[in-house]
Parts: C-alpha cells; sequence; structure tokens
C-alpha cells in the first residue's frame, strides 16, 4: 500500500460537484412497495402479520436474482484441460431489499430496521450453509452507481460460491499463520493495539469496534470487528446484532456527513462454511475473526493496482479517523 | 388482431420483425426510439412492446422505467443483442429478456406466451 502523503486530500476534496441523483418519485423501482409482481418469487421476508408474500407488508424482502451470476444445482464436477481448469456456474444469487421506502438508505433507517436487515443477513446465510456444497457465502453492498449498484432502491446482495474463493483463501491461511507466530488470533491482537494507540480508532461500544484499517486501499475505509472473538457472524445473537446496527448507523451517517454520500461497497468477511471449514482448515475457530469493511469509492482502481496489487491511498488512515471521529461533532 | 409496438433504432431489423410478426398474425407499428415510443403510447394501445436497449437518445432501460410509471399492464420483451443489462435491476420490470440471435424462434415464441387472446 502506498499512502501518498504529497498527494494528501481533505474530505472536501472528495465531495461530488453534483451529488448522485436519485432515481426516485414518478420514475418505475421494481425493489417498491407494490412492485412485487416483477422481481422473482421471494424466498424470506420480514413483514406484517396477515400479509401474504410477494404482496405489500414486508419490511424486509430477499428475492432470487432474476438474471444470477450463479445458479442453484448440484455439487459441480471440475473439467480439466491441460493447465485450464472449470466447473459449472453453480451457487446462490439473491437479492436482500433492505427497505420498502425507495429513499430511505441504510443509515437513514431506524436502529431496530438496520437490526432486522442484519438478521436476514444471518438467516439466509445460515439457510444457504445448510448445503455444505456451498462453500462460501459472500453478503456485499455497493451503494451508489460508482459503486456497482444499478438500482438507486437500497439493497445488498448474497452469493455463495461453490469454491472458496481465492482472496479469502489468502486471509484464512494469513491469520493461520499469524495465528501459530503469535500464539493469538492476529485480530484480537490488532484490536487491543488500535485500541491502546488509538490513531486510528474510530468508535468503540460495548461490542463492536471501528477502525480505519492500518495501510488502508483506499480513503476513508473502515473495518467493523467484533470484540468478542468469533470465525462466524451467524454466531451472533440479537443482542450483538443490536449494537452492530447502532454502530453501522453511526459510521455510516458520519461517512455520508463528511463526504456527502459517497458510493461505497460494504462487505462482510466470515469463515467459509462451518462444515468446510471444520474439515479444510481445523482450528479456524480459533484464529479467524469475522469482520465488515466498508470501503468508500473515492479513487479509481487502474493500471498501476492492476499491475501491482498495491493500491495508492491519498489519505492516511490516522487522518481518516480523526475526520470521522469528528463527524459527529 | 394483436398490436405490438417495436421499439428498434436499426431500421433493416425493424423490417424483418415487421414481416415475421406480422405473418404470425401480428400488428407492428414501429419506432425507432424512446421517445417515439412514448409518443405512440399515448395514442394507441397495444398487446406488447418489443424493445431495444441501445439506441440513440434514451435507452431501452430507461424506456422500460418511464413506461412502467405510465401503465404496467403491458408486457414488455427486452430484445437486444447484449447480456450485459442483465445486470441492472431495471430489467426485471421487463417480462422478457432475449438475446437477439439470427432465428426469431425464441422471440416469437415469448411473444406467444405474452400476447393472450
Amino acid at each position: 500500500m502506498i499512502i501518498a502523503s504529497e498527494r494528501s486530500k481533505r474530505p472536501d476534496d472528495f465531495r461530488p460537484a453534483s451529488p448522485e441523483k436519485k432515481a426516485g418519485g414518478s420514475v418505475f423501482c421494481p425493489f417498491c412497495m407494490g412492485n412485487e409482481s416483477k422481481t422473482p418469487p421471494e424466498v424470506f421476508a420480514l413483514r406484517e402479520n396477515g400479509t401474504s408474500p410477494d404482496g405489500p407488508g414486508w419490511r424486509v424482502r430477499v428475492v432470487t436474482n432474476k438474471f444470477p451470476a450463479l445458479s442453484p444445482g448440484a455439487p459441480p464436477p471440475k473439467s480439466y484441460k491441460g493447465v485450464f481448469q472449470w466447473m459449472p456456474g453453480v451457487g446462490v444469487h439473491e437479492v436482500i431489499i433492505e427497505n420498502p421506502d425507495h429513499d430511505k438508505e441504510l443509515s437513514d433507517l431506524e436502529t431496530d430496521h438496520i437490526q432486522d436487515v442484519l438478521r436476514v443477513y444471518r438467516e439466509r446465510i445460515r439457510a444457504i450453509e445448510e448445503n455444505f456444497h456451498y462453500q462460501y457465502v459472500q453478503v456485499f453492498k455497493n451503494k451508489g452507481k460508482e459503486a456497482g449498484a444499478s438500482l438507486g432502491h437500497p439493497h445488498s446482495q448474497i452469493v455463495a460460491t461453490p469454491i472458496v474463493p481465492k482472496r479469502v483463501k489468502e486471509e484464512v491461511y494469513g491469520s493461520e499463520r499469524l495465528f501459530r507466530n503469535n500464539k493469538e488470533c492476529i485480530f484480537c491482537r490488532t484490536l487491543r493495539e488500535e485500541t491502546t494507540l488509538n490513531e486510528r480508532l474510530v468508535l468503540r461500544n460495548d461490542r463492536f469496534c471501528v477502525i480505519t484499517p492500518f495501510a488502508s486501499r483506499s480513503p476513508f475505509e473502515m473495518a467493523i470487528y467484533p470484540l468478542r472473538h468469533s470465525p462466524f457472524f451467524t454466531s451472533e445473537g440479537d443482542t450483538e446484532l443490536a449494537s452492530l446496527a447502532r454502530v453501522l448507523k453511526t459510521v455510516l451517517t458520519r461517512l455520508k456527513a463528511l463526504l456527502s454520500d459517497p458510493p461505497f461497497n460494504f462487505i462482510l468477511h466470515q469463515a467459509p462454511n462451518p462444515t468446510v471449514s471444520q474439515r479444510a482448515w481445523p482450528g479456524i475457530e480459533q484464529y479467524f475473526h469475522w469482520h465488515m469493511e466498508i470501503l468508500p469509492v473515492l479513487t479509481k482502481v487502474a493500471g498501476f493496482e492492476w499491475g501491482t496489487g498495491f493500491y495508492i491511498n491519498p489519505v492516511p488512515p490516522e487522518s481518516a479517523a480523526a475526520y470521522l471521529r469528528e463527524a459527529h461533532k | 388482431m394483436k398490436k405490438i409496438l417495436l421499439v428498434e433504432d436499426e431500421k433493416p431489423l425493424c423490417l424483418l420483425y415487421e414481416e415475421e410478426l406480422s405473418a404470425e398474425g401480428y400488428e407492428v407499428t414501429s419506432v425507432h426510439d424512446a421517445d417515439s415510443a412514448l409518443e405512440a403510447l399515448k395514442n394507441k394501445t397495444f398487446d406488447l412492446i418489443i424493445t431495444d436497449i441501445r439506441m440513440p437518445g434514451k435507452n431501452g432501460v430507461e424506456l422500460i422505467a418511464q413506461i412502467m410509471g405510465l401503465r404496467k399492464d403491458i408486457p414488455i420483451i427486452i430484445n437486444t443483442a447484449y447480456q450485459s443489462y442483465k445486470e441492472d435491476f431495471m430489467t426485471w420490470a421487463a417480462d422478457a429478456y432475449v438475446v437477439k440471435s439470427s432465428s426469431l424462434t425464441e422471440l416469437k415464441a415469448k411473444v406467444r406466451e405474452l400476447v393472450k387472446d
């Protein structure tokens, strides 16, 4: 990572000249309440008593992607030709519509509604992981066109893959190696040191901690960690999710205020499907620590980044943390 | 006779679709951009809309959003050369997504399925 202090920028440098317009009001949206017939049938929903699936009255709604990147199916066999290996695109691709109101972003929702969105993440991951051939379940959110969202209505996505992705494997192997060297979870140790140093700490409550990671890839990148060691997001109870919802609301609101509602990606990192993890990485429960990453899209990933894997970040994470701590005052 | 509004900027393709769909017993009105399609919808009722996506001016996805704002009861078929628009959630508003090919078999089958007597 390159922290380009000579290119150093302040939050105002990232404010858009004209904020992205939202397609609300009269323009049609297939995710809005009343348009349920325009989506595939719902696979899960939190809805008012007495209301019917695929009708109005929902609070959070999950549908399969009409044009999925991966489709459900039997465990796929691998094919080989020389050095090349491939397999059919089997998996799960779902869309979580976070609320019925087109213009209410995640940070605008009441904390109990954000908790509901998190509960839905947890329930869908648990359900998908019952099929052990879905080895990894990725929850993510693209907010804003620059971050990859094609529709303004707030939504997240779940993609379950039949293999553990390379980046996740690298994180698992890296944390295993550091556990062997340090005799403790590297994430727990990092949190302890970040709390002591207090240079990159954005906030901390009774159960969660938010930091701007050392050597952040992008300006104002944040990571949210549970203080209690746990490899699986799915093992968090409702009390923990309520606490996480408060933290998410706080940091997303600050990000929005500080940078004029920037596009961002939000990613959940957790250990692979427990059935797979227990077989492939015995002891993973000791060294992997689930977390969330929030990556504002404020710089471009271009030739240098693709070529080297390095990122150039013009905002030192220590400065970003200071701005984010002050943003609510 | 069931009426189809065809939105397609390539005029030779329009002629081909008109011939093929007329032979199937449909009355086809062709327009070559989104604004003309919206105008046609104000003046006439249709049983089905077939729209391209990449067109000069508003694209087909924007057109669908506007049609849905006006009326949601007319079935819509997206007929495009590109798969990539499937990543745009607004295309969910259409009732079918057909990728253009030299054979019109799939398009005709979707038309038959969506235009009910």
